[in-house]
């Protein structure tokens, strides 16, 4: 008997009625009436002087409304670091330099797309090519091109994590090993690309429709640079196609669309094409680690000393925080008493680098557990005992870094080892791996610098007793409009159905940071949560008063039934109460108030989500081809609030981790993205998706709404890692650099070959 | 950004080769379009004039005879060539490669002949068809001409058709006794398009010991799809054995011509040609010894 | 120059004048208002805006809309009878078979394309259905299970 009556059970996504009937509208189905189709005109050089730019052709062809340059802004620069000016530095627009292949430099608003395109073919742009540089181990070099003025060595951002005493620690190992890796970059490839319509009107004040992941974010940001009253701009956030990290900060469409509109005072709308989304937004942090690891004889770690070199490409944009995420992760999900970590952010011309789900976790989850099974070889060891020895366990702190509440790691690795043994001996060239992971339930800084609780929700209870909730929180797909509906209702007491979620319209909703390090279920769940016991609150003080009930007791709802605890035969149905609520409140309805923001307590993050993932591939070891078979995954979320969205984000995890393993890429050749289609940026589709097996692990966080934390995105991390380690399993070769091509197998195979023939 | 044209929809074949006559270079011929729009988006391609030949119902058909063998009208689509009885059961390797090719919509609406005359030497029909020893029908308001596929294809994305010619037909002849044959491509993600393609026939002798004759046809190796002849001619008159065919994997290899690309490197192409020349030959044989 | 393009969409029938460039995804979208089908790429391969032209899952991004002329359109918002659920559409509600929802349509009427043509599909099958669909959330498993579903059902 679940002690629940609406978490934890299966139900149908609030929002899916829409999306399987068609009826749901993002913003790339949305027009408006007298609505303009804006373009964006792009550097074609990685590295340039804008020395004159002349509209004057593209001004004059028919259906042209307006053309904007640098010269139509207030000139600044946006960045989501908002307390570190300095690395604010994208202008969007650019003004006297380009900085990568696909930079911005003007925008046509027309009465239609292609004369729109057309436009754009007109404007004459003169660009004085400066050297440049793509690689970042190139970039850091003394003498090496000035990617951006006064940044010395292109070093953008450094991190560092310290404790205990790493050189000393290494001196009491028995074993220590170094090794280097290559973490390759991924695009989001969201199915609805970037795409905004923006509308100001007469009146002074803009109202965008984008599709993002942060209102409040593209709220603020856009006011910024538009030179408005935040206040002045209303962003609403319909149905979205997919974020995963590519659709937080500002970005062109928004901004154009809206400088377009404000010009003009008519809505003008702007949607990326497929090779703009590829090549001019945002993609994953490529990485290149260096990584000592030193342990005793028994398998116990000691000392685990990271050096990181990131990609960081043309601007900071979140890049900042995927610098220290990959370093913090880098030390989970064992208990390393050592532990320090330098990394620096590197720019270089290229795409610039930012935030993908994972945020730098699956970056360092893939060095982490490559190395920690070579460590195992090495030492004689069981894979799994190493982890088993080392893994993190429940009320594990590290001092200053990090206090974790909730942990399963053990259970889940004890579920996943029952699991492999009961696969038994394996076919030749197959071959199993295996990959920890913990990822945080959000992040408690505030480098955006918000004066607003990071997450709120309002809860508004109608005569009728049917609940309005208001949140900013951002659902992209991850299914926030179900989970916090959920909350909302196990809370108040009454039914899923009795809730309709307003969601993410700055205009309606109270301020919520936005869907990204997997925050929502946390941050905004204890916001409604809050919220709903406000209103709550004001119910029971009645009810109270009506049953007169003796002082030592507590009343709660269950069902629509307010009632003492215990004695659920005493009590008052939900309507009548409400009813008469609101006649003793003059007839104002009943409204509850709920936010939070982490405090100091996790330091990084209020929770940690943990799991074990086994993936069973088989490689054929005349072509190198890597077959995905099965994947296992033990994942540890705390109290599950919706299992149907849960094991969703458990499995299409896979399918982008797993990606991120063995086929996507975006190889480059001076900067210029070699791939920027679909097709020919390889993902995988069902033919090519293992079995997939999801084991539950129950746990309680203190920290989290009724004891949940995250789920979507500590799930993209361990793939990687476990496809690395499987293929090792099964043929013997270790590949360090990503993606795991069938070629860079063969040549492993071939050289293993060749060194054992002599 | 497809450019602006005029566009015609002949109901006969007669009516098609006519506009093709008369508008020459300045006019293209759209069958399913599958390949040829996406060229169109990309501006790689601007016609004035666009012929859209779908109409032509009476190029859609297949036909067998035991005598002439195998007739595929040229606006057949991937899937019906893909669904056909005949086909499965007498030409069984045309369905399973057209089983692997793009996705079913794709298959839905372009066409056999479409596919062919797009040119891509990535695209699966063509080895299998040569490797058959197919040949295309081809006419226009002069007449119509006969051209073996392994002749059909001329460079990257061009093929033996003159301007006002039109492809009709594919003609398999019937497979001889004792025949086998097998495609395979290579892929990371399985429909995707091949990185090679190997398609293999092997006629065996009539007591079944030796190997009369055998094609090997490799597609994304070269600018065409080619035919590694001296790979044939290492199986020919010999029995058929794993050490035989890891040799003809290897000729094959050396005749191959591929490129470096984002997908694979010459090297790893060259290779991938050698362990499927192998894989597929052994494929072959095992349905020639069962014909 | 604009050309004549009668189609039937979801049953009813319309009377258009397109240019000939114009895709059957644009007359579906764009002039006739119906954006459940989507529009994921310029390349023709997502499947995103998967519709079923004569009764075959076709990507109306690659049919120029003349092609189509004197055909039946079935798009996402003729699946549903009036209120009444497709059982394909209660399949994915009950299976959690989308999350962003933006591939749902093409995936739905891909599905619809397969169960019309074989009734009672392998799983290979099914995977095989939906494989010119792309979708970037789910991971496939939950959608296949769905389509799965609604096959047993119909035998």
């Amino acid at each position: 008997m679940s002690k629940f009556s609406v978490i934890g059970k299966r139900v149908h996504n609030v929002d899916g009625p829409e999306k399987v009937t068609g009826a749901a509208k993002y913003a790339f189905d949305m027009t408006l009436p007298n609505m303009l189709y804006g373009k964006i005109l792009r550097s074609p050089h990685p590295h340039a002087k804008i020395l004159n730019i002349d509209t004057s052709k593209a001004e004059k062809l028919i259906g042209v409304k307006a053309v904007l340059t640098a010269k139509d802004t207030l000139g600044r620069k946006v960045g989501i670091w908002r307390r570190f000016p300095e690395l604010c530095d994208e202008e969007i627009l650019c003004s006297t330099k380009v900085h990568y292949i696909g930079d911005p430099v003007a925008t046509v608003a027309a009465v239609d797309e292609d004369t729109a395109e057309e436009a754009l073919d007109l404007i004459d742009v003169e660009y004085e090519q400066l050297p440049a540089v793509f690689d970042p181990m190139e970039a850091i070099k003394e003498g090496a091109p000035q990617v951006h003025d006064g940044v010395e060595f292109n070093i953008n951002v450094t991190r560092h994590i310290e404790w205990g005493d790493v050189d000393e620690a290494f001196k009491r190992c028995d074993h220590i090993r170094e090794d280097r890796f290559y973490c390759s970059s991924q695009a989001h490839m969201c199915m609805e690309p970037h795409n905004t319509v923006a509308s100001f009107g007469f009146d002074g004040k803009l109202t965008v429709w984008s599709s993002t992941q942060s209102s409040y974010y593209t709220q603020v940001l856009l006011a910024g640079m538009l030179g408005l009253r935040e206040g002045d701009v209303r962003v609403i956030k319909p149905h979205v196609g997919g974020g995963w990290g590519g659709k937080v900060e500002l970005d062109a469409t928004q901004f154009c669309a809206s400088l377009l509109s404000m010009k003009l005072c008519r809505p003008v709308k702007i949607v990326f094409n497929r090779e703009e989304e590829f090549t001019a937004t945002k993609r994953r942090t490529p990485m290149y680690y260096t990584v000592r690891l030193g342990a005793k004889r028994d398998g116990t770690l000691l000392a685990k000393e990271v050096r990181v070199i990131t990609e960081g490409g043309a601007y900071t944009c979140l890049g900042a925080t995927t610098l220290y995420v990959t370093g913090f992760f880098s030390s989970f999900p064992y208990k390393y008493p050592n532990y320090r970590y330098d990394g620096y952010r590197v720019y270089t011309n290229t795409e610039p680098t930012s935030a993908m789900r994972g945020f730098g976790a699956p970056q360092a989850t893939f060095v982490g557990e490559s190395q920690l099974d070579m460590m195992a070889e090495d030492l004689g060891i069981d894979p799994m005992a190493i982890r088993r020895k080392n893994g993190m366990t429940p009320n594990y702190e590290i001092p200053g870094q990090a206090y974790i509440q909730s942990c399963g790691l053990h259970e889940c690795l004890e579920k996943v080892e029952e699991e492999i043994k009961r696969q038994g001996k394996l076919s030749p060239n197959h071959g199993i791996g295996v990959a920890c992971y913990s990822f945080v339930s959000g992040g408690i800084f505030n480098w955006f610098d918000t004066p607003y609780a990071f997450s709120s929700a309002v809860v508004r209870i109608n005569i009728d007793g049917k609940v309005d909730l208001y949140t900013g929180a951002c659902d992209i797909g991850q299914g926030s409009n179900t989970v916090l509906s959920m909350i909302c209702a196990e809370e108040l007491g009454v039914h899923l159905e009795d809730i309709r979620i307003h969601a993410a319209d700055t205009g309606t909703c109270p301020p919520d940071l936005g869907a990204w390090a997997s925050r929502e279920t946390l941050m905004n769940g204890n916001a409604v949560k809050a919220a709903a016991a406000d209103a709550k609150r004001q119910l029971l003080e009645l009810a109270a008063a009506k049953l007169g009930v003796n002082i030592v007791y507590d009343l709660d709802i269950k069902d629509r039934w307010i009632h003492i605890v215990g004695r659920p035969e005493r009590g008052l149905s939900y309507y009548d109460i409400v009813r008469e609520a609101i006649r003793g409140k003059d007839g104002e309805m009943v409204i509850g108030r709920g936010h939070y923001t982490p405090r100091r307590k996790g330091m990084v993050s209020p929770a940690y989500s943990f799991g074990v993932q086994a993936v069973e591939v088989e490689v054929d070891p005349e072509t190198g081809k890597v077959k995905l078979l099965t994947a296992t995954t033990a994942h540890d979320s705390g109290t599950v609030i919706n299992p149907l969205a849960c094991d969703g984000q458990l499995e299409g995890a896979i399918s982008m981790a797993g990606g991120y393993g063995f086929c996507e890429d975006q190889p480059m050749d001076n900067g210029k993205i070699l791939n920027p289609s679909i097709g020919d940026y390889k993902v995988i589709r069902s033919l090519d998706m293992p079995k997939t097996k999801i084991l539950v692990v129950d746990t309680y966080e203190p920290e989290g709404p009724f004891g949940a934390k995250e789920a979507g995105e500590g799930l993209t991390n361990p793939t990687a890692g476990a496809i690395a380690n499987a293929i090792y399993n099964a043929v013997g070769v270790r590949i360090t650099d990503l993606p795991i091509t069938p070629e860079k197998v063969l040549n492993a195979l071939k050289e293993k070959k060749k060194k054992e023939s002599t | 950004m497809i450019g602006n044209f005029e566009y015609f929809a002949p109901k006969t074949l007669q009516e098609a080769l006519t506009f093709l006559d008369k508008y020459g270079d300045k006019c293209k011929v759209i069958a399913g379009g599958q390949s040829l729009l996406i060229l169109m988006r990309q501006g790689l391609v601007a016609p004035e004039y666009l012929i859209s030949i779908k109409g032509i119902s009476s190029l859609n058909y297949i036909r067998s005879d035991l005598k002439e063998g195998l007739r595929i009208g040229a606006l057949t689509p991937h899937r019906v060539v893909e669904k056909s009885a005949i086909i499965r059961s007498q030409f069984a390797v045309l369905a399973e490669m057209e089983n692997k090719l793009a996705s079913i919509q794709t298959r839905n609406w372009g066409t056999f002949g479409g596919n062919l005359c797009h040119g891509d030497p990535a695209g699966d029909p063509a080895p299998v068809l040569i490797a058959l020893s197919a040949s295309a029908k081809v006419a226009s308001l002069k007449g119509e001409r006969s051209i073996a596929l392994e002749g059909f294809f001329l460079d990257y994305f061009e093929t033996a058709l003159q301007p006002g010619e039109l492809l009709t037909e594919i003609l398999v002849p019937p497979m001889p006794a004792r025949t086998g044959a097998a495609y395979t491509k290579f892929n990371v993600i399985e429909t995707d398009m091949a990185t090679v393609g190997v398609a293999v026939s092997i006629t065996l002798s009539p007591n079944r010991d030796t190997c009369e004759s055998a094609r090997i046809a490799l597609g994304a190796s070269a600018p065409v799809p080619i035919r590694a002849k001296h790979a044939e001619n290492v199986l020919k008159g010999k029995k058929i054995t794993d050490d035989l065919l890891e040799e003809a994997g290897k000729i094959a290899s050396s005749e191959a011509k591929p490129i470096s690309d984002i997908h694979a490197s010459e090297s790893y192409r060259r290779e991938l040609a050698k362990v499927l020349v192998k894989r597929v030959g052994k494929e072959a044989l095992a349905r020639a010894i069962k014909a | 120059m604009k050309k004549e393009l009668r189609l039937t969409v979801n049953g009813q029938s319309y009377e258009l004048y397109v240019e000939p460039k114009t895709l059957l995804v644009e007359v579906i979208r764009n002039q006739l208002g119906l954006t459940g089908t989507k529009r994921g790429c310029e390349s023709g391969v997502c499947g995103a805006c998967t519709v079923i032209l004569n009764r075959v899952a076709v990507k109306s991004c690659s049919v120029l809309a003349l092609e189509a002329n004197g055909g039946e359109v079935e798009t996402i918002e003729g699946l549903a009878k009036g209120s009444e659920l497709h059982p394909l559409q209660k399949a994915f509600l009950d299976y959690g078979a989308f999350q962003c929802g933006f591939c749902t349509s093409g995936m739905l009427m891909s599905a619809k394309a397969l169960l019309d043509e074989a009734p009672n599909p392998t799983e290979e099958q099914i995977k095989e259905g939906i494989d010119g669909n792309i979708c970037r959330c789910t991971g496939y498993n939950s959608i296949v299970r769905a389509i799965t579903h609604v096959a047993k059902g119909q035998i």
